[in-house]
């Protein structure tokens, strides 16, 4: 029984070594469906919200993201104007779904409202034009692009 | 049996069964899968009230689950059982992997589950309930005899309407040491979050970190025998409370519905993550994270 477990043990471990060696590059495919990229986020009048969306956002998505949203390891950026040009229904898709392809989890587990506030945190990461102008330079954690119907315009439901 | 053994196992359950958005369910298992890189370290025990002439025992078992990748999480069990004026012994371990076929959310997400189990006929966790209810009053020593080597399969399918989470599970096993056919079970469990909105501070006893609903789970028979006759069958609500950010207590008292059902099967746990743990054994093993 111990030399099967061990082996167990072994081939877990190495898969995990394996699965946790890849930098982020953005995925075409990943793109929300235009239904979907259209919804208004239910919260856009509740501001206050986007506290809950903050502790939310450090318990669920800063392992990855950062505490500040600006990306680690292979994790977007969310100061990144292709980001923030995202509509709210898009993030909101991305945070349902995940991207299974490059390691983003799905995070339907929590409550619809709770990833909107999500939604409403990352509105609050807009970086300041100049500053956003700097940071557009390819980088490798650069977000993915999105080319929903709504992409590169202004949001409406900010 | 060592006084202090139970002692210890008890505390280990209660010490370590619940996490973050974790699901309160038992033996349920809806389609969420542990983060990529997570680490889950769980210990929960399932005690037994017993019906006349059983005796009652608390069975704690110890659950280490890792994300491998989204679609894939791998779950290891040890387990062992402490019977009332009898004695304490490990009753084996469980090795599970769950998969998820599809990348995207659906009106109904699938997952497929497949768990290889090594263990004796002392066994009494009951993480599934299958087949034909048995009837036994030997004791530890004569059941850790019986060896089995089991297969089991799930198809677990499961949907999230607003906030609830409706699960279903199928449940085919198969016992490879003794010619049994094959055993057939479901489980079903239905529970939401007390809260929608979560708040902006930090806090415990938040209506945001309680869960609740209930679970339902059976035998069915087997091919020598499909059907509800001799079969157990319980009803439980289920609780969970996220006590920290890492951190989940989980209870559940089940009721037995028929005649061969226990009267109740208590289960309580404690379950603790580590995020980012594959990451960190990647940088020992010299990968990039």
């Amino acid at each position: 029984m111990s030399r099967t477990l061990i082996a167990c043990f072994v081939l877990t471990a190495a898969t995990l070594a394996h699965s946790q060696s890849t930098a982020y590059h953005q995925d075409p495919k990943w793109q929300a469906p235009s239904e979907a990229a259209a919804k208004p986020n239910p919260l856009r009048d509740h501001p206050d919200a986007a506290a809950g969306g903050q502790k939310l956002f450090r318990r669920h998505c800063a392992e990855c993201h950062g505490d500040e949203g600006r990306g680690l390891k292979k994790a977007a950026d969310f100061h990144l104007p292709a980001v923030q040009q995202q509509t709210d229904g898009t993030l909101f898709w991305k945070i349902t779904n995940g991207n299974p392809d490059r390691g983003m989890p799905s995070f339907s587990r929590l409550p619809e409202l709770q990833r909107w506030q999500i939604v409403l945190h990352l509105r609050t990461l807009a970086s300041p034009p100049a500053e956003a102008g700097k940071e557009t330079k390819p980088d490798s954690r650069e977000a993915p692009n999105d080319k929903s119907p709504t992409n590169g315009q202004p949001d409406k439901n900010k | 049996m060592r006084p202090y053994v139970s002692i210890l196992l008890l505390i280990s359950g209660l010490v370590l069964a619940a996490s973050g958005q974790e699901r309160p369910y038992f033996v349920t298992y809806d389609h969420h899968l542990e983060e990529p890189g997570n680490l889950e370290i769980a210990a929960a025990s399932t005690v037994r009230v017993p019906r006349e002439g059983q005796r009652a025992y608390i069975a704690p078992w110890l659950e280490i689950e890792y994300g491998i990748t989204s679609r894939w999480t791998t779950e290891l069990y040890l387990e062992g059982i402490s019977t009332k004026d009898d004695s304490t012994i490990s009753t084996g371990w469980r090795l599970e992997n769950r998969f998820r076929p599809l990348k995207r959310e659906h009106w109904i997400n699938p997952i497929l589950y497949f768990e290889y189990e090594s263990i004796n006929e002392a066994s009494g966790i009951a993480k599934e309930i299958v087949g034909n209810a048995e009837i036994s009053d030997e004791s530890n020593a004569e059941l850790r005899r019986v060896h089995a080597h089991e297969l089991e399969t799930k198809l677990i399918l499961s949907s999230t309407v607003h906030d609830w989470n409706i699960s279903e599970n199928f449940i085919v096993e198969k016992n490879l040491s003794e010619d049994e056919g094959f055993e057939f079970g479901y489980a079903f469990g239905v529970y939401r979050p007390l809260s929608s909105l979560a708040s902006g501070h930090a806090c415990r006893f938040c209506r945001e970190n309680f869960a609740a609903g209930f679970e339902m789970y059976g035998g069915l028979g087997s091919t020598n025998g499909f059907g509800l006759k001799d079969t157990a069958h319980y009803f439980a609500p289920v609780l969970a409370w996220q006590v920290s950010e890492n951190s989940t207590l989980r209870f559940s008292p089940g009721i037995g519905l028929t005649d061969v059902s226990a009267p109740a099967l208590i289960r309580f746990g404690y379950s603790y993550e580590i995020h980012g743990f594959g990451q960190k054994v990647a940088r020992l093993f010299g990968g990039h994270s």
